[in-house]
C-alpha cells in the first residue's frame, strides 16, 4: 500500500521526446550509431499512423464528442492498427493518416482498458500496407538504445531516441489508471502528448513496446507496454472484440509489505471484495496464496504482482479451481469458481431532459460506495442547471430506487427513465445514497423555470441534517 | 467645526444610562446618521471600547499538529465590572485562546488587565471575557448599555465604531453602514449591505440613527467552524442586543478545559418535508421532517423509528419544518431537550399517524473530543473512531479499530507510508478495537521489540498491510 506518484499520459497523447544529443554510440547492431539508428527507424516508420479519433466524453452532465490526437502502428498487411486505449476507446469515427500522408478511416475491432490497449482496422482494401514487426520484451535490458516513433502534440511522423531506463518499473493503480497486469519499460526517449499508442522500437527495428504514459513534472520519463503482454491482448482483441479475464475478488501485496523474510512464500491476500467469489468462499485478508491449481503464486516484490494477476485473470471463466493458501501458519486448501471479471468502466449515459449523466456501477464503485448490492446507477455528473440540478442531484450519488421502486441497473433506469419523460410524471421520487447517507429527492418534470428555487437561499444545499 | 454644537439634542446619553431614556426620534422613522449623532454616539461609545490581545493555540484539522500564535481583537465593555464582549471567532472549534490581556482607555491613560475567557454561548458567535480584578480591588469599568427589542429596516443607516490596526494605535474609527437584507429565518437576522468588514470592526458596536445601541457587527460561523446551528452567510450580520442580552444579565461561567457539552441526540438524519415531497406523498402541506437515514445503534433506531417516517411532533411541539434551512429549529429542540428523557413523537408512517416513544441519548463524541494516544515510538497519533468521523468516511458499524491523526515525519510508521486517515485493524499478531486495545499493542510491542511489525488496516473501503521496521537500538535517541 504505497503511494504513489502519480504517472499520467493524458488523454491521446504520448510521447517521445528529441534527444538533442544522440549519443548513438551503442554497438547493439555492430552498425555506427547513426546508421543503425536510420535503418531502425526506416523499418517502423511506414507503418506509422497518426490517429484523429473522435471520442465520446461526459463532462458536467453532458455527453460532448472531442477531437483526439494519439499515434498507432500497422500491425499486418490487411489493416489491423495498435494504439492506446485511452486514443480509441469510446470512439466511433477514427480517422488514421499513413505514413505516406494519406487519410483512411478505421473501425475500432475492440479495446481493453486494463492493459491500455486498442485495435483498430484501417477501412481498405489493400492486402499490402507496410508493418511493423512484432519484436520481444523478454530480452530486454536497461541500457540499450530504443527510437519512440508518433505524433507528438500531433506533429506526426516524429522520431525520438533514448535508451531502456528500467526494464520492469511497476506502476501503481489509481482511480483514473490501472495496469495490473503489466510492469512497464520505463525510457527516457522523449515521449510527450500525442505520442500515445506508438511503437517503442529496438535498434533492429522491431516493435518492442507501446508508448502510452510519461511521469508529469518530471524529464524523460516515459513509460511503455512491453510488447509481450500486447500481443496476448491483441490476438484477443482480434478473435474476441475484447479481453476475456476471470474474477476472484481478491487484491494482492507482495510479501514485503507483511515480512522482510524471504522464505515467506506466496502473495499476501490484502483484501477480499465482500461480494467475489472469494469471499463466497471464506478467503480472508491477511492469507497468504501459496499456489492456483499447483502453480505457485510467489511475489516478494511489487514487481512481482502482475504476474500473478495475470495467472488469475488467465483461468478460464465459471471455472472452479484449487487455492493453496496459509492462514496463521496452517495450510488450507480452498475451491472457488471465477466469474468474469467486468469491464473497467461502467457504460454511461447522458439523460438529456433532466440533465445529468449516469453510468452502470463497477464491483470498485460498488466498493467505495459501500453498497450491499450490485443494484443501482452512479450519477457521473449533473449540469449546473436543469431538473437534476434542481433535484439536487450529485455526482457521486447512488441511485437506488425510482418512485419507490429498486433500480437494478442501467438498461433498468434508462427504461424507468423514458417511461417518466414519456409520460412527462410532475413529480419523481428518487432515493439516492450519498456517501453514508440516504436521502429522498423529487424530480420535477415540466415546472415552467422558477426565477430562483428557494433552494438557492439554503444554507447547505442537499446535505442532511444530522440530529 | 466643534462637536459641541451638535450634543444638544442628546446630551443625557451618557454612558450607563440606558439608551432608551434618552427619549429620542418616534420609532417609526429610519433616522439618518447625521454628522451630530456620529461625533455625539463616538464620544459616548469609545471609552468602552478596549482592545483585547490574546494568544491561541489553533489545531489543524486535518493534521491535527497544533501551532501557538497571537492575535488582537475589539473588546467592547458592557457590564462596569469588567465584562468584556468580543468577536466569537476568537474561540472557535479549533481555536483556544489564552493569556488574554485587556487594554482599557487611551492617550496615557491605558491601563491594561488579564481577563478569563467565559464558556462561549451556543446560539450566537459572540465571545465574553471577564477582567480580572487587579489587587482584589473591585473596579469600575466604562461600559455601554444596550437597547433591547428594537426592530430595524432594510435601508437604515447604522454607525459602527470600530478600530484602526497597531501602527495607528488601535485608535477607534467610525464609519457608517446600511442594513441590506433581513433575513427571518431561523431567526431575525440584519446583513449589512457590504460583503466585507474590516478586521477591527468585527464585534463593533452598531448604533442606530436615534443614538440607539442596537447591537454587535459580526460574522457567523462556516459549518468548518462548527457553525450548523447559524446562518451561514458569509456576510456581515448584526447581532441584535435580543440575542445576547441574557449573557449580560447573566454571565457565562469561566470556561473550564474541554468542558463537555451534554446535548442530546437522537441517531437520525433528517429532510425537510417540503411541498414537492408533501405533495408526491399525498400529505398535508404543513411541514416536518422526513427521517431519511438512521444511525444504527441509535435512539431514533432503538425506539422503532424506520426510514420515510415524518415527524410532525416532537415532545408535543409541532414540527412545520419546510425548508433546508428551517431544519435547525428541529436540531436545537432535539439538543435542549433532556438526556435520558422519553419523547413522544407524532410520525406519519405511510401516511398514518403513528405514535413513537423515544429516549433520548447523550450525543455521541465528535472527532474534535474524541480520545487521543500519542505513541513515541512508531511515531502514530491515533485516535478512537466517533460517530461523526465514522459517518464522513462511510464506514460500517462492523469496522472496528482505531483511525490514524498525525504520523510524525520521519518516524518508522512515516517510512512505512502510513498516513493519517488509515484505519488500524490489528498491530502485528494483536487485533486492535479501540484505543485501549492499540496501547496494549503498542506497549508489547515496545517490550518484545519485534524486528518488524505488520499493521493491518483500512485505507478507503480497502484493506491492505503495511510493514514497519523498527530500529529499537536507537530508540533512545529519538
Amino acid at each position: 500500500m504505497q503511494v504513489q506518484k502519480e504517472v499520467r499520459l493524458k488523454h491521446p497523447i504520448l510521447i517521445l521526446g528529441l534527444s538533442a544529443i544522440v549519443m548513438t554510440g551503442c554497438a547493439t547492431a555492430g552498425l555506427s550509431g547513426q546508421g543503425a539508428v536510420i535503418r531502425a527507424k526506416e523499418r517502423v516508420a511506414p507503418a506509422l499512423v497518426y490517429i484523429r479519433p473522435v471520442k465520446e466524453v461526459f463532462t458536467e452532465g453532458k455527453r460532448e464528442e472531442v477531437v483526439v490526437v494519439g499515434s498507432g502502428f500497422i500491425i499486418s498487411a490487411d489493416g489491423y492498427v495498435v494504439t492506446n486505449e485511452h486514443v480509441a476507446g469510446e470512439s466511433k469515427l477514427v480517422r488514421c493518416v499513413l505514413y505516406d500522408k494519406n487519410e483512411l478511416e478505421a473501425d475500432v475491432v475492440g479495446v481493453d482498458p486494463f492493459t491500455d490497449i486498442a485495435v483498430v482496422k484501417l477501412k481498405t482494401d489493400r492486402k499490402d500496407l507496410p508493418h511493423v514487426k512484432l519484436g520481444s520484451s523478454k530480452t530486454l535490458e536497461a541500457g540499450q538504445v530504443v527510437l519512440a516513433l508518433g505524433s507528438p502534440h500531433g506533429l506526426a511522423r516524429s522520431v525520438s531516441q533514448g535508451i531502456v531506463s528500467v526494464t520492469d518499473r511497476y506502476l501503481d493503480d489509481n482511480d483514473e489508471m490501472v495496469s495490473p497486469f503489466n510492469n512497464w519499460i520505463q525510457t527516457d526517449a522523449a515521449i510527450n502528448p500525442g505520442n500515445s499508442g506508438g511503437p517503442l522500437v529496438n535498434i533492429n527495428g522491431e516493435v518492442i513496446g507501446i508508448n502510452t504514459r510519461k511521469l508529469g513534472g518530471a524529464d524523460n520519463v516515459g513509460f511503455a507496454i512491453p510488447i509481450d503482454i500486447a500481443k496476448e491482448v491483441i490476438s484477443q482483441i482480434i478473435d474476441h472484440g475484447r479481453v476475456i479475464r476471470s474474477w476472484l475478488g481478491i487484491s494482492l501485496q507482495e510479501t514485503t509489505s507483511k515480512t522482510n523474510d524471504p522464505k515467506q512464500m506466496g502473495v499476501i491476500i490484502g483484501d477480499v471484495d465482500p461480494l467475489g467469489p472469494a469471499a463466497e468462499a471464506k478467503i480472508l485478508p491477511g492469507d497468504i496464496m501459496l499456489s492456483i491449481d499447483g502453480k505457485s503464486t510467489n511475489a516478494r516484490f511489487v514487481e512481482d504482482l502482475p504476474k500473478v494477476r495475470k495467472l488469475m485473470a488467465d483461468l478460464p471463466v465459471g471455472k472452479a479451481v484449487s487455492i493453496a493458501v496459509s492462514r496463521g501458519g496452517a495450510p488450507m486448501d480452498i475451491t472457488l469458481t471465477t466469474v468474469e471479471k467486468s469491464a473497467y468502466k461502467g457504460e454511461e449515459v447522458e439523460f438529456k431532459e433532466w440533465g445529468f449523466t449516469a453510468s452502470a456501477l463497477t464491483p470498485v464503485v460498488v466498493r467505495t460506495a459501500q453498497l450491499s448490492s450490485n443494484r443501482g446507477v452512479l450519477v457521473s455528473g449533473a449540469q449546473a442547471t436543469g431538473i437534476a440540478a434542481e433535484a439536487r442531484l450529485q455526482p457521486g450519488d447512488i441511485i437506488l430506487k425510482v418512485d419507490g421502486k429498486e433500480i437494478q441497473d442501467l438498461a433498468d433506469f434508462r427504461k424507468t427513465y423514458q417511461e417518466l419523460v414519456a409520460a412527462k410524471k410532475r413529480l419523481t421520487l428518487v432515493d439516492v445514497k450519498r456517501g453514508a447517507l440516504n436521502m429522498y429527492l423529487i424530480v420535477k418534470q415540466g415546472a415552467e423555470e422558477k426565477a430562483k428555487p428557494d433552494t438557492a437561499t439554503a444554507g447547505t444545499p442537499g446535505d442532511g441534517h444530522h440530529e | 467645526m466643534s462637536r459641541a454644537m451638535f450634543l444638544v439634542s442628546v446630551a443625557c446619553l451618557t454612558l450607563g444610562i440606558p439608551a432608551w431614556a434618552a427619549g429620542a426620534v418616534p420609532a417609526e422613522t429610519v433616522a439618518p446618521i447625521t454628522p451630530a449623532v456620529v461625533a455625539q454616539q463616538y464620544d459616548r461609545i469609545v471609552p468602552a471600547i478596549c482592545v483585547i490581545t490574546y494568544s491561541y493555540e489553533m489545531t489543524n484539522p486535518g493534521s491535527g499538529e497544533k501551532s501557538k500564535n497571537t492575535n488582537t481583537a475589539l473588546g467592547l465593555i458592557v457590564s462596569s465590572n469588567g465584562l468584556v464582549m468580543a468577536r466569537g471567532h476568537m474561540n472557535i472549534e479549533n481555536v483556544e485562546p489564552f493569556n488574554i490581556r485587556v487594554k482599557v482607555g487611551r492617550g496615557g491613560g491605558e491601563k491594561e488587565y488579564s481577563a478569563k475567557l467565559l464558556t462561549k454561548p451556543d446560539d450566537v458567535n459572540v465571545c465574553f471575557v471577564q477582567i480580572e480584578a487587579k489587587d482584589n480591588k473591585q473596579q469600575t469599568f466604562p461600559a455601554v448599555r444596550f437597547t433591547r427589542g428594537k426592530a430595524l429596516k432594510v435601508g437604515e443607516p447604522l454607525l459602527l465604531v470600530g478600530m484602526l490596526g497597531e501602527t495607528l494605535d488601535y485608535t477607534p474609527l467610525a464609519r457608517e453602514a446600511r442594513i441590506g437584507a433581513i433575513l427571518t429565518e431561523p431567526r431575525t437576522t440584519y446583513v449589512l449591505d457590504e460583503p466585507m468588514l474590516p478586521m477591527g470592526f468585527i464585534g463593533c458596536p452598531a448604533i442606530d440613527g436615534q443614538g440607539q445601541l442596537v447591537g454587535v457587527m459580526g460574522y457567523d460561523l462556516t459549518p468548518n467552524e462548527g457553525g450548523d446551528l447559524y446562518v451561514h452567510s458569509g456576510y456581515p450580520l448584526l447581532f441584535q442586543s435580543d440575542l445576547f442580552a441574557k449573557y449580560i444579565d447573566a454571565p457565562p461561567t469561566e470556561k473550564t478545559e474541554n468542558q463537555p457539552k451534554e446535548d442530546s441526540w437522537l441517531g437520525i438524519f433528517t429532510q425537510p418535508l417540503t411541498d414537492d415531497l408533501a405533495e408526491y406523498w399525498n400529505l398535508d402541506k404543513t411541514g416536518g421532517v422526513v427521517v431519511a437515514t438512521l444511525v444504527p445503534g441509535g435512539p431514533g433506531e432503538q425506539g422503532g423509528l424506520q426510514r420515510g417516517d415524518i415527524i410532525k411532533a416532537f415532545n408535543n411541539v409541532p414540527i412545520k419544518t419546510k425548508q433546508n434551512r428551517d431544519v435547525v429549529g428541529f436540531t436545537k429542540l432535539v439538543r435542549e431537550t433532556p438526556i435520558g428523557k422519553p419523547v413522544p413523537l407524532k410520525v406519519l408512517r405511510n401516511g398514518q399517524p403513528t405514535d413513537v416513544n423515544v429516549t433520548l441519548a447523550g450525543r455521541p463524541k465528535s472527532s474534535k473530543d474524541a480520545e487521543e494516544f500519542e505513541d513515541q515510538t512508531f511515531g502514530l497519533t491515533v485516535r478512537e473512531i466517533t460517530t461523526d468521523v465514522r459517518i464522513r468516511m462511510n464506514m460500517p458499524e462492523d469496522v472496528k479499530g482505531v483511525i490514524v491523526w498525525r504520523v510524525k515525519s520521519g518516524s518508522w510508521a512515516a517510512l512505512a507510508n502510513i498516513r493519517p486517515g488509515v484505519v488500524i485493524l490489528r498491530f502485528g499478531d494483536i487485533p486492535v478495537a479501540n484505543l485501549a486495545e492499540f496501547k496494549v499493542a503498542i506497549a508489547k510491542a515496545a517490550e518484545s521489540q519485534p524486528s518488524e511489525v505488520a499493521v493491518f488496516a483500512r485505507v478507503g473501503a480497502r484493506t491492505g498491510f503495511f510493514r514497519m521496521m523498527p530500529r529499537w537500538e536507537s530508540n533512545v535517541a529519538k
